[in-house]
């Protein structure tokens, strides 16, 4: 029944999906009703995010006239898991997920919320869409539960070009040529070169590309699962790496990187020309273009976290977002419809016009713009791990964060025992 | 009862039929009650209906929740006193209780003790001084949330923050980045969270200052006594009730505080600035470890009963 | 009230005013003026536009316009609902006498300890298995039930001054309790009332937590305002003008009542004259 839906739901979209779709479709003739009824999305994103989805539901519901889509919309604050968590325990019912947190999608499946999707991937032939790689980004214990529909790079940094001129500065291949670069910045008059936000949790970025640079994917995701304790060599030798940069003078005093937010750093580099690195995710495309009116590529770009020689090269940390469909919501045909939908080229495209990238090999990433298509060219050289805050339980999350801020007053050889064993202690409570 | 030299003051003055012949009336509205209990029931139901709903069960399972292990949407499992334990060994937990502490008595003495004293100095000129108290209730009105935006604008780490400039224009060039050093967090954050309990006391004050009958304050300047005597002998025993209700409702804010810390520092650097409050909003909504954030709940509320157990006393009393 | 008033009482409530202002100016010259002006701070004034861009976007990007009405309807019932009740319970306890009395008033004026935290896990509970999410009951009820902890106290507080020869005459001419409160003790304690229905009304109109968690269709101002706040764009501009609209409502009531307030929150040497 589900399956008929289904097929003629991508029948009617078979001539944009690709050929694989249309070979399923030859071989399941139309037996179809077309989908109908009501889909309830559980939707926590807000501004432009929300218009976006907006506009995705409309594309999808035009291709689907019998379909009504109604967000069910929460708000909170800081963490958005909070409210989400507390329409679902209130007994909400809906079709879709959009979730971009491993871990909590592991939670939703043991809660027993997420439906398996293994058997859409086969009949809506998703192997020709979507990368192995990412299937398996979006599964829990061997199954399949998401679709991830957008992702972007977390080892990128940003600059502005200007700064890097005025410094005679090129964008940093090697660690060494990195580390050389916070000098010559110093010497153009930036006294803290890096902007490092960390008030809350975006002082983590640099530390989980260092780790992955260390260790390798292998490692991060062992270290994420606590196979490897975090007092491991791994993860001291990353510290120690983090060390040689603060002691370099990267970033000003703790007091100054405790006092900012992204938000605020990234005003340090754009607007007010005080700092010139910042590693941050792919939102902050948005907010260059369209709040501070940068020309992309132009006026600002980002580079790849340098090489750190250590054999881990070729790594690089991600987060993605995936819609995942309920095993409770009353109406699973327009939801798997839906979620086939987030990977078409129609869905891309409009994720790409609010510069946004798609795994889908559906998409076309010259519709990107230049800096995102640095990005999306760099991911896909590269071996990829989810960013390790997304994929660690709350706690330990938490307390990571904190012993990094530690490790930030002083990030000494002393330090950097005390913190581990701190972060491990913690870890040993939990798992 | 708290009778202070106050009330027998104003109660003694002319035309006021308060007190007078207290005892023997108090023993005929004892005999006047008598069969009153169907009028009270009436009148009391509706409020412990509501107290029920809202306050007494919410408390009842919240100790019951205390004893279970939750996290996030698994089944809760019940685990004893484990959540207890584990407090207890939390230094993150001990840390606010600490911090609570100095949170809570400093915005208390900050907001009551600037509001009293601004409410005394205003009562020698009301009506010109009617505009600034204005202004300075304004703040009662304003959320935490919008409150912490607007600090924010004020205590920013660089230049662009209105403190650090107002400081640049002694000092060039100066930029103490206020809510990251943890030095200095927690106290902009307490005088902040403050600026928008000055009001209440203020008005309070005010009020009980501009009820003191004016024959007091021209006897004690007959007698030659300053403006400073008046303030010290007059106006400040006289306003104490006044001081009473806003020290009240102030902890009340105080122990509540969420927002405001959440937007300016987020309980850091490095946990120096969360209080209770704080940990048991995070613990329990943005981990959504009920059962821990529950017995961070009960732990509190043992603590500030204890904490006032002689006021408690005392109202008792009050509540004859 | 002293014969002729110096100045000095002027100049230091003047100082304290126009810093207690600061603030507030600084959010409202945030909301007229570019973005790029302000983000430096808001208060540099090298280039100066005034700009309404923020006050029209914000009303097309946002329900604040619904998020208006709904708050206004809740503060308003909240208020009205403390206002009723909590008279005349604290007539009822200060004047009557019935079993529990003593308990029950020791119970209720001793709950202001508890934190609003407290509240929200078990009864969200509660109205999941009532149908409750989503409806202003659900908001409604611990608005009010949490109101009596102090609003009981602030209007037993001043009854505590009430002439007891008052109602004990009202007695002996043959009114029975309901009367005598309804025809005495009410009329007479109104300043009181006032002033609970004041603070409940602030309290209400900025609550952000359960309206947050409870309501979902229809929501209150400070919850779009933690929408406005939540999303990966600058949009200090379109902040501040959801601060704005949320916050002047309660400041014009306050600013109203702020006479009624003072008198009625006043205990022991009470205004009542």
């Amino acid at each position: 029944m589900n399956m008929h839906k289904l097929t003629s739901k991508v029948r009617r979209r078979a001539v944009l999906a690709g050929a694989s779709l249309a070979i399923v479709l030859a071989a399941m003739p139309v037996l179809a009703q077309d989908l109908s009824g009501e889909l309830v999305i559980l939707q926590w994103q807000g501004g432009t995010d929300a218009e976006m989805w907006q506009k995705l539901e409309a594309d999808f519901t035009a291709k689907n006239p019998g379909v009504a889509v109604r967000e069910l919309v929460v708000t909170g604050q800081g963490d958005m898991r909070g409210p989400m968590r507390t329409a679902l325990l209130g007994g909400e019912k809906v079709d879709i997920i959009i979730n971009t947190w491993p871990a909590f999608r592991a939670e939703l499946v043991d809660a027993g919320i997420l439906r398996p999707i293994d058997d859409l991937w086969a009949s809506a032939g998703l192997d020709a869409v979507l990368d192995p790689s990412w299937k398996d980004l979006g599964s829990t214990a061997g199954v399949t539960y998401g679709v991830n529909y957008t992702y972007g790079d977390r080892s990128a940094i940003w600059y502005k070009k200007a700064h890097l001129e005025k410094a005679g500065v090129e964008p940093p291949k090697t660690w060494e040529e990195f580390l050389a670069s916070l000098d010559k910045l110093k010497a153009a008059g930036f006294a803290a070169p890096i902007a490092m936000p960390a008030k809350y949790w975006a002082h983590g970025e640099w530390f989980e590309t260092l780790l992955l640079r260390t260790g390798g994917v292998e490692a991060a995701s062992k270290l994420a699962a606590h196979e490897i304790p975090w007092t491991d060599d791994i993860v001291k030798t990353t510290l120690k790496k983090y060390a040689e940069l603060l002691k370099a003078g990267c970033c000003g005093t703790p007091e100054q990187m405790f006092a900012g937010d992204w938000d605020y750093s990234a005003d340090q580099i754009f607007t007010a020309d005080a700092s010139n690195y910042l590693m941050i995710g792919m939102w902050m495309n948005s907010r260059a273009r369209n709040d501070y009116k940068l020309n992309e590529g132009v006026d600002y770009s980002i580079f790849q976290f340098p090489a750190l020689g250590l054999g881990h090269d070729d790594t690089s940390s991600v987060d993605a977002k995936e819609v995942a469909v309920t095993a409770n919501g009353a109406n699973p045909a327009a939801a798997d419809a839906f979620a086939v939908y987030m990977v078409s080229k129609d869905a891309a495209d409009i994720l790409a016009s609010y510069g946004y990238a798609s795994p889908s090999k559906n998409a076309d990433p010259s519709l990107l713009g230049p800096v995102q298509q640095v990005a999306t060219a760099a991911v896909a050289q590269s071996k990829v791990q989810f960013v390790l805050g997304d994929l660690l339980p709350g706690d330990l999350v938490d307390e990571y964060r904190v012993q990094l801020q530690k490790f930030l007053q002083d990030p000494s050889d002393a330090t950097i025992d005390a913190v581990t064993a701190a972060i491990e202690a913690k870890a040993q409570e939990l798992y | 009862m708290q009778e202070t030299v106050a009330s027998r003051t104003v109660d003694a003055r002319p035309g006021s039929p308060a007190r007078s012949g207290g005892e023997q009336s108090n023993r005929l509205a004892t005999r006047l009650r008598m069969g009153d209990w169907p009028a009270a029931w009436l009148l009391i139901t509706p409020v412990l209906i509501l107290f029920g709903i809202a306050v007494v069960f919410p408390l009842i399972d919240t100790i019951r929740l205390s004893f279970f292990d939750i996290k996030g949407l698994a089944k809760p499992k019940f685990i004893g006193v484990g959540n207890y334990v584990k407090l207890f060994t939390d230094p993150a937990f001990r840390n606010t209780l600490l911090t609570t502490l100095t949170f809570t008595i400093s915005t208390t003495i900050i907001s009551v003790g600037l509001g009293w004293m601004l409410a005394m100095v205003s009562a020698f000129a009301p009506r010109q001084t009617l505009p600034f108290r204005v202004m300075i209730f304004a703040a009662f009105g304003i959320s935490e949330a919008v409150a912490g935006y607007m600090w924010i604008g004020i205590l920013r780490p660089d230049a662009g923050g209105l403190l650090n400039a107002v400081i640049g224009l002694v000092q060039p060039g100066f930029a103490q980045p206020w809510l990251g050093d943890p030095r200095t967090a927690l106290w902009v954050l307490i005088i902040a969270a403050s600026w928008g309990g000055v009001g209440l006391p203020l008005m309070l004050c005010f009020a009980s200052v501009q009820s003191i009958p004016k024959t007091l304050f021209e006897a004690a300047y007959i007698d030659g006594a300053n403006h400073w005597q008046v303030m010290r002998n007059i106006m400040m025993p006289l306003s104490l009730p006044g001081v009473r209700v806003a020290v009240f409702i102030n902890l009340l804010g105080a122990l509540r505080a969420f927002d405001i810390i959440y937007i300016l520092t987020g309980g850091g650097p490095v946990r120096s600035t969360e209080t209770v409050g704080y940990f048991m909003y995070r613990e329990s909504m943005t981990q959504f470890k009920l059962g821990y954030g529950a017995a961070a709940t009960v732990v509190l509320l043992v603590a500030v009963l204890v904490v006032s157990i002689p006021a408690i006393i005392q109202r008792t009393a009050g509540a004859r | 009230m002293i014969g002729r008033a110096p100045r000095w009482p002027t100049i230091v409530l003047g100082i304290f005013g126009f810093i207690w202002i600061i603030p507030i100016i600084g959010i409202v010259m945030t909301s007229i003026r570019p973005l790029a002006e302000t983000s430096r701070g808001w208060w540099r004034i090298d280039s100066f536009t005034l700009t309404l861009s923020a006050w029209q976007r914000v009303w097309e990007a946002y329900p604040l316009a619904p998020a208006f009405v709904t708050t206004a309807i809740l503060a308003a019932l909240a208020t009205v609902g403390t206002m009723l009740l909590t008279p005349a319970a604290a007539y009822a306890f200060h004047f009557l006498k019935f079993p529990f009395r003593r308990l029950l008033l020791i119970i209720i004026i001793n709950a202001f300890v508890l934190p609003q935290q407290v509240v929200i896990i078990p009864l969200f509970q509660l109205w999941r298995e009532l149908g409750l999410i989503d409806n202003f009951l659900a908001v409604l009820i611990p608005y009010i039930g949490l109101s009596f902890a102090w609003s009981i106290f602030l209007v037993k507080n001043f009854l505590e001054d009430f002439p007891t020869e008052v109602v004990e005459a009202s007695r002996i001419d043959g009114a029975g309790p309901l009367q005598t409160f309804w025809y005495i003790v009410l009329p007479n304690s109104l300043s009181s009332v006032f002033a609970t229905g004041i603070l409940q009304f602030l309290w209400t109109w900025n609550a952000l937590l359960l309206p947050l968690l409870y309501l979902r269709t229809n929501v209150p101002l400070p919850v779009i305002l933690a929408r406005v706040n939540g999303t990966y764009e600058l949009n200090w501009d379109l902040q501040s003008v959801a601060a704005i609209v949320t916050t002047v409502v309660p400041l014009v009531v306050f600013l109203i009542f702020q006479r009624q307030f003072a008198a009625g929150a006043e205990t022991r040497t009470g205004a009542k004259d």
